[in-house]
């Protein structure tokens, strides 16, 4: 089979999930098996810019050297590790779990046998990170958990009427707090109460208590619903738009018997939070929607949610869209780059590998609006939902805000300022002053069909100031060259110093 | 008289264990410079694991790159397809536009697996291959993985046919984009040809690098590419222009390696001296301050803050003990810093934050932490320090002065503590 090539990895492993999964829970510590950069690249590198926090402090590597991966094996730094630690007091009340990488896999490590000898309770988990993603691992991972620390305890967990488990997010999940604020804000609306948010705001202690509720929701569609599953409860997965959301609503409604609320909240939300989305369809900015043409790169729930509420609900272009892990048909990043390359969308959502392919097309028309992960993001103040009725408000908002930075940018400005600019950079020499002339240049045809096709390449909105500017530019190359007609060589040279 | 044993080891001053060791992934320094250089398109060759967390930091701190890579999983890996994959992702890396070299940056995983650098291609199309090796359970810091990226780019790219440049030198280390034209404008002043600055955006500077006359490492981390450089015949100058003293003994021994004017050597290092010592007396620095990065550089810096008048009583690093590290351990010890750590971990660090109550911290991003949480001013050193001029006079002013600011910063560090402590 001929080998594959990956550009631009954007899912992580079985290893990172599971410290992204088992670290949030403060009453756990994790040994992981790993070479240094495998500490530090899960444990602080990346959720310094994902998670926005500025290190897992209940994550420690059993460091591996030349000498453990050169045949000693990992078991006595495993064990020293833990020694030491223990020492240090911090694994007092703590459930410990080594965790293994793709490096001790690669090397053969396994300390389930190991871990009966370290302290009560410590347990091994293998990672399988040569051969899981992110997506499959913090699924199994998740299940994991339940089966180890949770399952046992069934029997006697007493029914918390009404109530709903929210399964996901974990540490790296694009959006988190604010998808959880939103989701707990739709759940108390239908007339529930939640009960366990696993793994981001629970604890191992407390997790048998899963089998209490009466609903599990899934926030990310992504990975999650194989612990739904075992819990034998009924599962809704988040909504994202206006429909989905109703129908998430009432949906919960049905389940937990609070009909009534839901549909007074559904009432409710209609003449509040979505008010916004009603004003700005009947102004002036929902004429836009239909203009505009939408890329998306997004984990599954979100991507699928995106194409629903933009594509479906308000009308815009989606020209790609691509979910993580890929559906079949989906780009890889390979395509996903070449079709910007191509022709960039006037909105991006995505990665820091989409902002860097908007970068490399020279795109400065497009829009990028952060959607997944990886690449850095400030994503923790709780009022940015993309889920439920919040989430609709939000993305609008963004977009409309969007548009108008579009066009400002675009309104002409006074061309005297950037010569003064450079005026007083060039210590006082004079500047080639604008030249201000009246009239056209004659165009060629060849030319006039170049401008056309830039243009063509330009969102919408900004297309009629950015065509005057770059005529403009065009032109003024042309009769600094002393030219009468303005060809096709002086449009590539105009269009080249305008992108500069 | 006998000397009294204790049997109560406890509450003794002993050194914490080393448990959380403070790096990057050692591979990062080498993708850093990589990525960095024009018409240069890395493949990593590693588990995916690796590749999301290397790939991310060199998206946030290297350059917009886009990145390829073979798929390495479980079967690929047992079925020793890993030189396959390296060469399908070779092949991809060449038709990208304006290509010219192909750094294979072998990890952990494909270094244990095997990655036998006959069977990689030299060349696709016009541009080189190059392998470098940076596992990082060999390479411990990311520091020393910049060395190792540098040694394998002069060792295959520098050229060694043809005159050498009289006079001419090759100053090493990733620095400030102020500093080298602020170094090379002064070396002019004394009768230098040329420098070059590596490693910067040009692939081209490694090549011409092979014929200059010296190699000034700025950094103390570069023994690989000096060791290349020694081989082509080129001479070392050691050093760095950093601080009052450090500044003036590096200004001469560059002189006399290149053979330079003496006279007019002296006269350039007695003015850079005056400027220097002018600076500190305007505004000396006053206070305790712990330099714990982890770039490799916190000697030097230590070095600068204790001759700008402030007190540096610990200084930690993720390098390993070097002769090249070594001037600067002896200068700092006879100038009243207690202790120089090499290889450090989290634990060491947070004893000396207890030990010697500072007033400012620089260090890694769990360091910098673990002192705001205590009220103490304290910034990531990466960010902050080592982002800054540093070198010659100038440099000096710029880092002093921004070092004397943060320092009349404790009560916004002691509100913040104060507001969260309940």
């Amino acid at each position: 089979m001929a080998p594959t090539v990956i550009r631009d990895l954007s899912d992580s492993s079985g290893y990172w999930a599971a410290i992204w999964t088992m670290c949030p829970m403060q009453d756990v510590h994790v040994i992981c098996d790993a070479p240094v950069g495998c500490f530090n690249l899960v444990g602080t590198a990346v959720p310094d810019y994902t998670d926005a926090i500025p290190h897992i402090e209940n994550l420690t590597p059993a460091t591996m050297t030349e000498q453990e991966v050169g045949g000693k094996g990992t078991a006595d730094k495993v064990k020293w590790t833990y020694d030491n630690l223990s020492l240090t007091g911090v694994l007092d009340n703590k459930h410990v779990i080594v965790v293994s990488t793709a490096e001790s896999e690669m090397i053969g490590s396994d300390h389930s046998s190991l871990v009966k000898q370290l302290g009560v309770g410590t347990k091994f988990y293998y990672s399988n990170s040569l051969a899981e993603d992110e997506w499959a691992g913090r699924d199994r991972v998740l299940i994991w958990l339940w089966d180890e620390y949770g399952a046992q305890q069934r029997a006697s967990v007493a029914r918390n009427p009404l109530s709903v488990n929210i399964i996901g997010p974990t540490y790296g999940c694009f959006n988190a707090p604010s998808e959880l604020e939103e989701m707990k804000r739709m759940i108390e609306g239908a007339g529930g109460t939640v009960n366990i948010i696993f793994p981001y705001a629970t604890t191992l202690a407390d997790m048998h208590q899963l089998a209490a509720a009466d609903v599990t929701v899934v926030l990310y569609k992504e990975f999650g619903m194989g612990l739904a599953e075992q819990l034998g409860k009924p599962i809704l997965t988040t909504p994202y738009g206006m429909k989905d959301s109703n129908a998430f609503v009432r949906a919960l409604g049905a389940l937990l018997g609070t009909s009534v609320q839901a549909e007074a909240f559904i009432a409710h939300e209609k003449k509040t939070t979505l008010q916004a989305v009603w004003d700005l369809w009947r102004g002036p900015q929902g004429d836009w929607f239909s203009t505009l043409d939408v890329g998306i790169v997004a984990g599954l729930g979100l991507a699928e949610g995106l194409e629903r509420f933009l594509g479906e609900e308000l009308g815009m272009k989606i020209v790609f869209s691509t979910a993580r892990p890929r559906r079949p048909g989906d780009y890889d990043n390979e395509a996903t780059r070449q079709h910007i390359h191509k022709k960039a969308p006037s909105f991006l959502f995505g990665s820091m590998n989409e902002r860097i392919y908007l970068r490399e097309a020279g795109s400065r028309f497009s829009n990028f609006i952060p959607a997944s992960f990886p690449g850095p993001a400030v994503r923790r103040a709780v009022g940015t939902p993309y889920i439920g009725y919040r989430g609709c408000v939000i993305l609008m908002q963004e977009i409309v805000n969007r548009l108008y930075d579009g066009l400002l940018n675009f309104l002409p400005v006074d061309s005297a300022y950037a010569a003064a600019r450079s005026n007083a950079g060039a210590g006082g020499q004079p500047a080639a002053a604008p030249s201000g002339q009246a009239g056209n240049l004659r165009w060629s045809n060849e030319a006039r069909e170049m401008l056309d096709t830039e243009l063509q390449k330009l969102p919408y909105l900004p297309r009629i100031s950015a065509s005057r500017q770059l005529q403009m530019a065009i032109e003024e190359i042309s009769r600094q060259r002393g030219a009468t007609e303005v060809t096709a060589e002086l449009v590539t040279a105009g269009l080249a110093a305008n992108r500069g | 008289m006998a000397e009294i044993i204790e049997l109560n080891q406890a509450g003794k001053n002993t050194s914490p264990c080393k448990l959380h060791p403070q790096s990057m992934c050692p591979a990062f320094g080498s993708l850093r410079i990589l990525t960095r250089l024009e018409g240069s398109h890395p493949v990593m060759a590693t588990d995916t694991g690796c590749l999301y967390g290397l790939t991310f930091v060199t998206h946030f701190y290297g350059a917009s790159k886009s990145i390829l890579a073979p798929q390495l999983g479980t079967a690929e890996l047992m079925s020793g397809q890993v030189v396959e994959g390296t060469r399908a992702a070779i092949e991809v890396a060449g038709r990208e536009p304006g290509v010219k070299l192909i750094p294979v940056v072998s990890l952990c995983v494909a270094e244990t697996a095997g990655m036998p650098e006959e069977l990689l291609p030299k060349k696709s199309g016009d541009a080189d291959v190059v392998l470098v090796r940076v596992p990082a359970y060999a390479i411990h810091s990311h520091p020393e993985a910049k060395d190792i990226a540098v040694a394998a780019l002069l060792n295959r790219l520098a050229e060694r046919e043809g005159p050498v440049q009289e006079k001419s030198v090759v100053l090493l280390g990733e620095v400030f984009p102020a500093d080298p034209l602020l170094i090379d404008g002064l070396l002019r002043r004394m009768g230098v040809t040329e420098t070059i600055f590596l490693p910067g955006r040009s692939i081209e500077d490694f090549r011409r690098s092979g014929r200059m006359s010296a190699m000034a490492p700025l950094h103390p981390f570069y023994k690989e590419s000096m060791n290349v450089a020694r081989s082509i015949g080129m001479s070392i100058a050691g050093g760095a222009p950093v601080g009052i003293s450090g500044t003036y003994a590096w200004i001469k021994s560059i002189g006399s390696i290149l053979g330079l004017d003496e006279a007019l050597v002296q006269q350039v290092a007695d003015e850079e001296r005056a400027k220097a010592t002018a600076i500190v007396a305007a505004r000396p620095l006053n206070g305790t301050v712990l330099v714990t990065g982890y770039e490799g550089t916190e000697l030097a810096y230590a070095r600068m803050l204790v001759e700008a008048g402030a007190h540096v009583p610990y200084v930690s690093t993720s390098i390993g003990q070097d002769p090249l590290v070594l001037p600067d351990e002896l200068w700092l010890k006879s100038h009243g810093t207690k202790e120089v750590i090499y290889r450090k971990a989290l634990e060491e660090d947070v004893a000396a934050i207890d030990r010697y109550s500072p007033d400012l911290v620089f260090g890694t991003t769990p360091l910098a932490s673990v002192a705001k949480e205590r009220g103490i001013p304290a910034m990531y050193f990466t960010n902050q320090l080592a982002s800054r001029p540093f070198f010659l006079s100038s440099g000096m002013a710029a880092t002093i002065e921004f070092v004397a600011e943060v320092l009349t910063k404790g009560d916004r560090y002691r509100f913040m503590q104060e507001f969260f402590a309940d």
